[in-house]
């Protein structure tokens, strides 16, 4: 008896396996993955991305980077855009004069240049979208920066922007945020799903929390990218995103978001890891209002009692830059201060003293649900703890730090990547979640800075607004997040730096060379 | 003479049958009251805890740069300045009318959305579910009647060990496997339907023996123990007594009382497996419903997160349902009064 319902049972098993081994097999002879097929000369060129899933295409209703990423500068253009060198290039404008102290920008709109759907590119279509940035009910994430009083079309090829201040930062925001992207009027109902632009690819399709995939645009007027087309793919673990690339369905990951996990693709020659910086100063936020905050001397001595090298070793994997204020390598202005506050326990024990704080308080640290946020706080837990601040961590998720940190200000200490360029002027807004006590002073030295008639007099302006606020320790800047790259070694053209926030593809190749030029704005040769 | 007269007549039976029909018809109405009611109670509840939450949908679309007034008119845009209740009945009014609404974030229409989630997780748990079968039959059957032997111990033990391995640890392994090193099977991703089924089926393969192993093995342990408990049965003995062979016996007789227990965990096993199904997409990067789920949620995308969590309720509350029906079809001494 027991002996054949053993053999039943051994039967069933063996049927079952067997299954499951043929449904495994059976799965090879057919579409085994390859990354590359050598014998077409151009290729679809598959990016696994670290970052989030576009909520919407639509980059004028939605603050997500992750549509920026891939709509701006490679579906939608600017009249002028940032290169990864940091320099600020002509693109749907073929030139441009500023007169008026940098209050009157008149761009001459570029000839011969048409939107995917074969329309013509026209003035009054850079009118139209100009405009369509501070018209009411406006969505554009950076629209309040898009200080303009009034846009209009001047001769047949000419577009003149009047500024309500003169700014020596607006053609960089122009270039920088998708307040200026150009858009075909006709098109703007189907912005969110499929945008339509002048530039180098157009979107052909999307499958929800999963891929974007876009075509080479062949009406495109400029460079042609040597791929047919570009697959964004969302990883939201990485060590599928990894897995992804070794295997071949992924040529190339946009982004580590673990740094440290550049070490498995270093050593092997099948992959080349690019390393640059971004505009994210990763900062530990102090709230200036809250009790022992409140103190210079206190924040000075959190800043003296950080060991920074150890906190980017920690987060970022040692990439990444420690300058020691709000500032990155690209700003004109750039200046660093690391200096200023070298890892120094004693000094920061004596200024703890001398605030009248020799037993120290305690800090309440509440992080956003970040990797580099999570793997910093434990060392400020310790190297704080080393001066008598108990610091106590919580972690909340994202929508829920933007309400109650950033909106409410309910916070006592956070860290962050604050992501903008140029965002120095952050320093001078009224409100702003970390509560500056001097920032009407900033505001006013900024605007000054801004009306200033030389470029050399408006560098020296913003470099004092940085030394300023860095004597101040109004936050603990950490360090500059780096944007760590691998791809297939045969990959060209991908930006060598995250300056923006396009991952502008234009010169993009799978096999091939590119231009010199490009070479000199900073894509990968 | 006695006994004949004891008979039932056919009459009595076609009664019989009329009587159980008419409680089968009270028993479904009961019940889907109670589902209805379940329903309702679970909309009020995700809608109100939703709505708790910190982080308003119009500040997460517009980003820290946005002004205050710039949030406020696009609050009013939504609709999301309106009382709760107000908000609560459009939606439910929505729902009744089978529109899901439009999502927040990217204005688009819920139910495509949905519907394109569903044809990964769908399928994802149906294999689930397959694998899971086809592992805890055989190994629970096995190790039940080898239950007094070491080999039975060690099938036992092997279960144990299934049970202890969290899916996306065994995910990850797979991957490793399958996947970076013998690549037979992508790593990830998913390969719509329309474009090749073999291509979808094989995306399948990997996440779903990761999510069916963990709930086979937890399966195997109940259908062990159910038939350890058939085999000491005195109707087995009987029937083997009446010159059945022993796996005739367990066959005919056996399974359809050792299933009963066994029908009853597979119901909560589905709901297992659905959320099983969250953290294996993740894994597998699968664009199905527990992604959409977690980055609608991240995205405070509140309308579609509603329309997820009634789908999945209702999924569960249905199939509870079936399976009530189904051990009372196979065991009528259940009865139809509970």
């Amino acid at each position: 008896m027991a002996r054949s319902l053993r053999h039943l049972a051994q039967t069933t098993a063996l049927v079952a396996s067997a299954a499951l081994m043929l449904a495994a097999c059976g799965s090879t002879s057919s579409t085994a993955p390859s990354s590359t097929n050598k014998s077409t000369p151009l290729q679809t060129l598959t990016i696994g991305s670290s970052n989030v899933f576009p909520p919407t295409l639509n980059p004028t209703a939605n603050a997500s980077q992750a549509i920026d990423e891939v709509i701006d500068y490679n579906v939608l253009q600017h009249l002028v855009q940032l290169a990864p060198n940091g320099s600020i290039v002509p693109v749907l404008a073929s030139s441009y004069t500023v007169s008026d102290a940098n209050k009157v920008y008149t761009f001459t709109i570029r000839k011969g240049v048409t939107f995917s759907n074969g329309n013509p590119l026209t003035p009054a279509d850079v009118v139209f979208s100009m405009k369509r940035v501070y018209a009411p009910g406006s969505t554009y994430p950076y629209g309040k920066i898009f200080d303009v009083s009034s846009v209009q079309q001047v001769g047949s090829d000419q577009v003149r922007v009047t500024l309500t201040n003169p700014s020596w930062n607006w053609l960089y925001d122009l270039a920088a945020y998708s307040n200026g992207v150009i858009l075909d009027p006709s098109t703007v109902s189907t912005l969110a799903t499929d945008p339509i632009g002048t530039g180098p690819f157009k979107v052909t399709g999307e499958v929800s929390n999963y891929s974007v995939s876009l075509a080479r645009n062949n009406q495109y007027w400029g460079y042609q990218p040597h791929v047919s087309g570009v697959v964004f793919r969302y990883f939201s673990n990485a060590d599928s995103l990894n897995a992804a690339l070794q295997s071949g369905e992924v040529n190339m990951i946009d982004n580590l978001s673990a740094p440290s996990d550049a070490t498995l693709f270093k050593s092997n020659p099948k992959y080349k890891v690019v390393s640059s910086l971004t505009n994210g100063k990763v900062q530990m936020t102090l709230n200036n209002t809250y009790g022992p905050l409140s103190n210079k001397l206190v924040r000075q001595a959190i800043l003296f009692a950080t060991d920074r090298k150890a906190i980017m070793n920690a987060a970022s994997g040692g990439y990444g830059l420690i300058d020691g204020t709000d500032t990155v390598p690209a700003d004109p202005y750039y200046i660093n201060l690391a200096s200023e506050y070298p890892y120094n326990v004693t000094k920061a024990k004596k200024l703890m003293a001398e605030a009248g704080y020799s037993k120290g308080f305690s800090l309440q640290l509440v992080l956003p649900p970040y990797f580099y946020a999570k793997l910093a706080a434990p060392l400020l837990v310790s190297e704080l703890g080393a001066i008598g601040i108990k610091v106590s961590v919580s972690t909340i998720d994202f929508p829920l730090w933007i309400s109650q940190v950033f909106e409410g200000g309910d916070f006592q200490a956070t860290i962050i990547d604050q992501a903008e360029g140029r965002d120095v002027s952050n320093y001078g807004t009224t409100g702003y979640y970390w509560h500056y006590a001097k920032t009407p002073e900033i505001a006013s030295e900024l605007t000054a800075a801004n009306a200033a008639p030389t470029k050399a007099q408006w560098i020296a302006g913003y470099q004092k607004v940085l030394k300023q606020i860095t004597a101040d320790a109004v936050n603990d800047w950490l360090y500059i997040a780096p944007f760590i790259t691998v791809i297939d070694k045969n990959i060209v053209g991908i930006p060598t730096s995250a300056y923006t926030e396009s991952y502008n593809l234009s010169y993009v190749g799978i096999g091939g060379t590119i231009p010199a030029s490009a070479k000199q704005l900073g894509y990968l040769s | 003479m006695l006994l004949i007269a004891e008979l039932p007549k056919a009459s009595d039976v076609a009664t019989r049958r009329r009587v159980h029909a008419h409680e089968l018809q009270r028993f479904l109405i009961r019940r889907l009251a109670t589902l209805l009611i379940t329903l309702f109670l679970a909309s009020v509840l995700v809608f109100w805890i939703l709505n708790i939450l910190p982080g308003k949908p119009a500040q997460v679309i517009l980003g820290t740069q946005a002004t205050p007034s710039a949030v406020a008119a696009l609050t009013a845009k939504l609709g999301l300045n309106r009382p709760l209740v107000a908000q609560y009945l459009h939606w439910i009014h929505g729902l009744l009318t089978l529109h899901l609404g439009d999502s927040y974030i990217s204005s688009q229409p819920i139910a495509p959305v949905i519907g394109a989630a569903l044809e990964v997780t769908g399928p994802l748990i149906l294999g689930g579910l397959l694998v899971g079968l086809l592992i805890a039959v055989p190994l629970g059957i096995a190790s039940a009647i080898r239950h007094t032997k070491r080999s039975g111990v060690v099938l036992s033990g092997l279960a144990q060990v299934g049970i202890a391995i969290p899916n996306f640890v065994l995910g990850i392994l797979l991957i490793i496997v399958f996947a970076v090193d013998l690549k037979v099977l992508p790593a990830s991703g998913f390969t719509t339907w329309s474009t090749s089924v073999t291509g979808a089926l094989q995306s399948l393969i990997l996440p779903a023996i990761s999510l069916g192993l963990v709930e086979g093995a937890i399966l195997a342990r109940y259908i062990r123990t159910s038939v350890v408990e058939v085999l000491g049965a005195d109707f087995l003995r009987t029937a083997r007594a009446k010159g059945l062979r022993p796996n005739q016996a367990l066959i005919r007789h056996g399974l359809r009382n050792a299933s009963i227990p066994v029908l009853t965990v597979l119901g909560l096993e589905l709901s297992g497996l659905i959320i099983g199904a969250v953290v294996i997409e993740a894994v597998f990067t699968l664009p199905g419903l527990g992604s959409l789920l977690l980055s609608s949620v991240a995205n405070r995308d509140l309308i579609t997160v509603q329309d997820i969590v009634m789908l999945v309720a209702a999924t569960v509350l249905v199939v509870n349902l079936i399976v009530d029906l189904l051990y009372r079809i196979i065991d009528p001494r259940m009865g139809l009064r509970s």
